[in-house]
């Protein structure tokens, strides 16, 4: 169980999360919606802390890092715990498909190499890379990179994997590979919190949606409820652009 | 004057010069050497931003980037004899070639630092963050993921201070050190045939600086294999091997450092 007390981030006197409470049982997936700066994708990078919350709690089961001193070996041991795909994909271009998925397996979970090259294979098997294995990131299409991430993610085994925007970069042709791949994990029963714009894949996928505003969660429930029964106005609105997307494409 | 121009001198000191090569290419190696060791040292302060060692590796770069090396040089071989006897050091006894590889390990060094620093803010951020995502160490996401990008990035830099330093080395017979450059001044002596003797010196410059240009292309291009697009991942090993074919033919697109 993921959990998030009392996150306040600020840039400067600019405050980005003004107090999020957040819970994510384990095998919960868990979608947090909202506009573009309400905060969303700093939240997410607070829980590996790539972004340092000002305040706050993080827990993960037993484990907890208290956000105003923590240790240097908690914030080591929160990576750990978790694993995040990138909106950039940020595979690490000198090495290929396979090196990449192996990477953390060999030099942060000290695997011997042969285990770590099969359980990569296998991963990449699964995400539909099986033959793409010795080709670098350059080489391949944004929706291939992605898919890479995502068993990059999956191999470290994580408590939970953190998703920003994962198709936010993507060509619409290609938004629907890496969707088939997170739709597959999640029936797995892995753990996962993501950022998106993709509001039917969020309503399909999640268990649960986050409604974020201004730095502060507006409203939160299943996804049945928060997209056809939303309490509050502002939510209702936000939604509103999405269900009647059809009535303005061309 | 020299004697009258006879294009057979040229031949004649152009072999009696090739084995002096050899002393400028250890010049060469050992001063690069010691130079990335220097440089590595004097980068890492500034791009970690620690207080104090950050000014002085400024100091340093802007010392050796901001003075000429001749100059270097006469600083170092008699000058700092003396400000060691002060501390009773004795290195008069010491080879001039350790005063001159000292001094272009020193130059190249302040040329090193800015590159490695350039090198290193140019691999992008989001390396950084998946290897701190994945777990790792600040120090393993250095070593495993940014370093070897920056080098790849700085292998250019590092071709252009290799030739340049091989040139340099030219000016190190001021000190008397029979190298490529210090011979060619002494084989005329008799003969007066200077022209020809420069002649000879210029093209084994060239043809060195010419041939470490293209071995350290062999090198960027394998360094930065990863950033070629074949296009089609599925015909990796046959795309490499028509790559090959385009790098003889010198064909290949000069990705540079450009895409990080």
């Amino acid at each position: 169980m993921i959990r998030l007390q009392g996150i306040r981030k600020a840039f400067g006197k600019n405050e980005v999360l003004k107090g999020i409470d957040l819970t994510v049982d384990k095998g919960e997936v868990v979608a947090i919606l909202g506009p573009s700066g309400s905060g969303k994708t700093t939240l997410l990078r607070c829980i590996n802390y790539l972004e340092k919350p000002s305040d706050g709690e993080i827990s993960i089961d037993e484990f907890a890092v208290n956000c105003r001193k923590p240790a240097k070996k908690d914030i080591h041991a929160l990576r750990r715990k978790t694993a995040m795909v990138f909106q950039q994909y940020n595979l690490f271009r000198h090495k290929t498909a396979l090196e990449n998925v192996m990477e953390g397996l060999v030099v942060v979970k000290k695997l011997p190499k042969a285990e770590a090259r099969q359980k990569s294979v296998e991963l990449l098997e699964k995400v539909g890379l099986g033959d793409k294995l010795d080709a670098y990131p350059s080489q391949l299409s944004g929706g291939q990179q992605q898919r890479v991430g995502i068993a990059r993610a999956l191999a470290l085994n994580p408590e939970v994997i953190l998703f920003d925007e994962p198709t936010s970069a993507l060509d619409p042709e290609l938004v629907g590979e890496v969707l088939a791949v997170i739709r597959k994990i999640a029936k797995e029963g892995i753990t996962m919190i993501i950022v998106t714009h993709e509001m039917s894949f969020a309503q399909e996928v999640a268990n649960h949606i986050v409604f974020m505003e201004g730095g502060a969660v507006v409203e939160e429930g299943p996804p049945k409820t928060i997209f056809q029964s939303p309490k509050e106005e502002r939510t209702r609105q936000f939604l509103a652009r999405f269900t009647s997307d059809s009535a303005y494409s061309i | 004057m020299g004697a009258k121009f006879d294009i057979r001198y040229v031949f004649e000191y152009f072999v009696k010069l090739l084995p002096y090569i050899q002393i400028s290419l250890f010049i060469v190696a050992s001063s690069i050497v010691l130079g990335l060791v220097f440089g590595l040292l004097a980068a890492i302060p500034r791009l970690y931003r620690v207080p104090v060692l950050q000014r002085l590796s400024q100091v340093y770069a802007s010392f050796f980037r901001g003075t000429p090396i001749l100059i270097q040089l006469f600083l170092f071989y008699y000058g700092l004899p003396e400000v060691l006897k002060l501390i009773h050091i004795d290195v008069t006894r010491f080879p001039v070639l350790v005063f001159v590889i000292l001094v272009y390990g020193l130059h190249s060094g302040a040329y090193v630092s800015e590159g490695i620093r350039a090198a290193v803010t140019a691999v992008d951020r989001g390396q950084v963050e998946a290897a701190y995502a994945v777990g790792m160490s600040g120090f393993k996401a250095f070593t495993r993921i940014v370093f070897p990008q920056a080098l790849a990035i700085a292998v250019p830099i590092l071709a252009n201070l290799v030739i340049a330093t091989l040139k340099d080395t030219s000016l190190a017979f001021t000190l008397g050190v029979m190298e490529l450059t210090g011979k060619a001044q002494t084989l005329p002596t008799m003969s007066r045939h200077f022209i020809e003797s420069y002649i000879a010196l210029a093209a084994i410059y060239f043809i060195v600086s010419v041939v470490l240009e293209r071995l350290f292309l062999l090198v960027e291009r394998r360094m930065l294999k990863h950033e070629r697009e074949t296009g089609n991942a599925d015909r990796v090993p046959l795309g490499k091997k028509w790559l090959k074919k385009r790098t003889n033919a010198g064909l290949a697109l000069s990705k540079g450092g450009t895409r990080a």
